[in-house]
């Protein structure tokens, strides 16, 4: 029932307004839902991957493809080792992600892994002969999609390496794009569901089942276990 | 027939959907942690150290490998008091020591089990919210197939992570069939899809070459 003090007249505009947001919210879920359709494909499917490295036929590390080479290389400037892996990477002719797989002891040598999804590079530097080694290994389809999955340029443990490729930053930003617009179309869809008056009971049970069975191991178990 | 199916997978759409939103959320936030490396509960200190002694330990433990000691370890660890997913076991053979984690979503302790003394020396770190989010997101993974999951609650979320992935096809899948019956949407549907492969392919072919 209407209020006393809220007019007709008043009440139109108000219900017009609920109208619209709701087309809106309608539309940007499913625009949303397009838009970040592939992304979200491969995020899924990579994620199964991951969680069953048993999976015979995604096998890739054992079909890997390694080849090995030697190069002459001119000393890279002076500068930190991220500028002198840099340098020579470029005249390798290798892009990558920087990955610093062991402490710098000897000064004259400069090792360190580039890698790209489907392609790695340990890159093994002797500084005063001028020479780089170069071992390549080269993945499957199965070996990009399944390191696209985790290919962020850094690790919660390891505060040296850092993202030092544009690529690199680029696909992170993919990420954080791809989690950002599920977090949109859920919260919209909980606005879509509750505008629906007859489904809200049977709704209810589901959203509750989904809250109580996942919030049993975000928060539960520490407090009951 | 049509309006038959229409009403289905609307319905189901809506209700699974509904059930995984929590799920999808803890993959989602926990995605910012992973991506930029915020490592929560990490600078947490350690609680104090508290030693068991006389622990009854299982005939062979020293012998044992792989699932076979880990699942003798959840029977020890049952002993003194503590559970959660055991990770990766260090032995140090010139000790005789055990050295393990044990981790349930938001907290992670720390057992070292002296063989020849009978003694676990415990210490555990409350790595909170954020943490929990992380693990849950990272369980079971691609490591340590052999052992993982020893725990009854994390052997379950590896099919309620499974799932959700299952039930996130079905709704991407049964969204793009709602999405094509509405007419008036599809030019602008087709200009989304369109758009995102090109930015999905694109965004591929840049990292990858």
């Amino acid at each position: 029932m209407r209020s006393f003090t809220e007019s007709p007249a008043a009440a139109v505009p108000a219900r017009r307004m609920a109208d619209s947001l709701s087309a809106w919210n309608r539309r940007i879920h499913y625009y949303l839902g397009l838009y970040l359709l592939l992304f979200l494909w491969l995020f899924s499917f990579t994620g199964l991957l991951l969680n069953h490295p048993r999976w015979t036929f995604a096998e890739f590390w054992a079909n890997r493809q390694q080849t090995s080479f030697e190069l002459p290389i001119q000393a890279p400037p002076p500068g930190g080792d991220l500028v002198q892996a840099r340098d020579i990477m470029r005249q390798a002719g290798v892009h990558g992600e920087i990955d610093w797989t062991r402490s710098r002891t000897d000064p004259s040598r400069l090792d360190f892994r580039a890698s790209r999804p489907g392609h790695i590079f340990e890159i093994k530097t002797d500084l005063q002969q001028g020479r780089s080694t170069v071992q390549r290994i080269d993945l499957n389809a199965w070996g990009v999609a399944r390191i696209l999955h985790t290919f962020t340029g850094v690790r919660m443990t390891d505060s040296r390496n850092q993202r030092d490729w544009m690529m690199t930053t680029l696909w992170a930003l993919s990420m954080d794009a791809l989690a950002l617009g599920l977090i949109l179309m859920v919260l919209g869809s909980l606005y879509m569901w509750w505008s629906q008056k007859q489904k809200r009971r049977l709704g209810m049970v589901a959203l509750l089942s989904g809250l109580l069975s996942c919030g049993l191991f975000v928060i539960g178990l520490r407090l009951l276990v | 027939m049509n309006k038959r199916l229409y009403t289905i997978t609307r319905d189901l759409h809506l209700y699974f959907g509904l059930f995984i939103a929590p799920f999808v959320l803890v993959f989602c936030v926990s995605v910012f942690f992973l991506v930029h490396a915020w490592s929560p509960g990490a600078n947490e200190p350690p609680g104090p150290k508290r030693v068991v002694s006389d622990v009854a330990l299982p005939e062979d433990l020293e012998n044992l490998g792989g699932r076979a000691r880990v699942d003798a370890l959840q029977i020890v660890l049952a002993e003194i008091g503590l559970r959660g997913e055991i990770g990766y076991v260090g032995h140090n053979v010139n000790k005789r020591t055990l050295r393990f984690p044990v981790v349930v979503p938001g907290r992670e302790t720390s057992v070292e089990i002296d063989l020849a003394a009978r003694t676990a020396a415990i210490s555990q770190r409350d790595t909170g919210l954020g943490d929990a989010l992380v693990a849950l997101h990272k369980s079971p993974g691609p490591h340590l197939v052999d052992i993982r999951m020893n725990w009854l609650p994390m052997g379950v979320w590896r099919w309620l992570a499974d799932g959700t992935v299952y039930l996130l096809l079905f709704i991407s899948i049964s969204g793009v069939y709602l999405w094509a019956v509405l007419r008036a949407e599809r030019r602008i549907g087709l200009a989304l899809i369109g758009a995102g492969a090109v930015s999905f392919f694109g965004i591929i072919y840049a990292v990858i070459h």
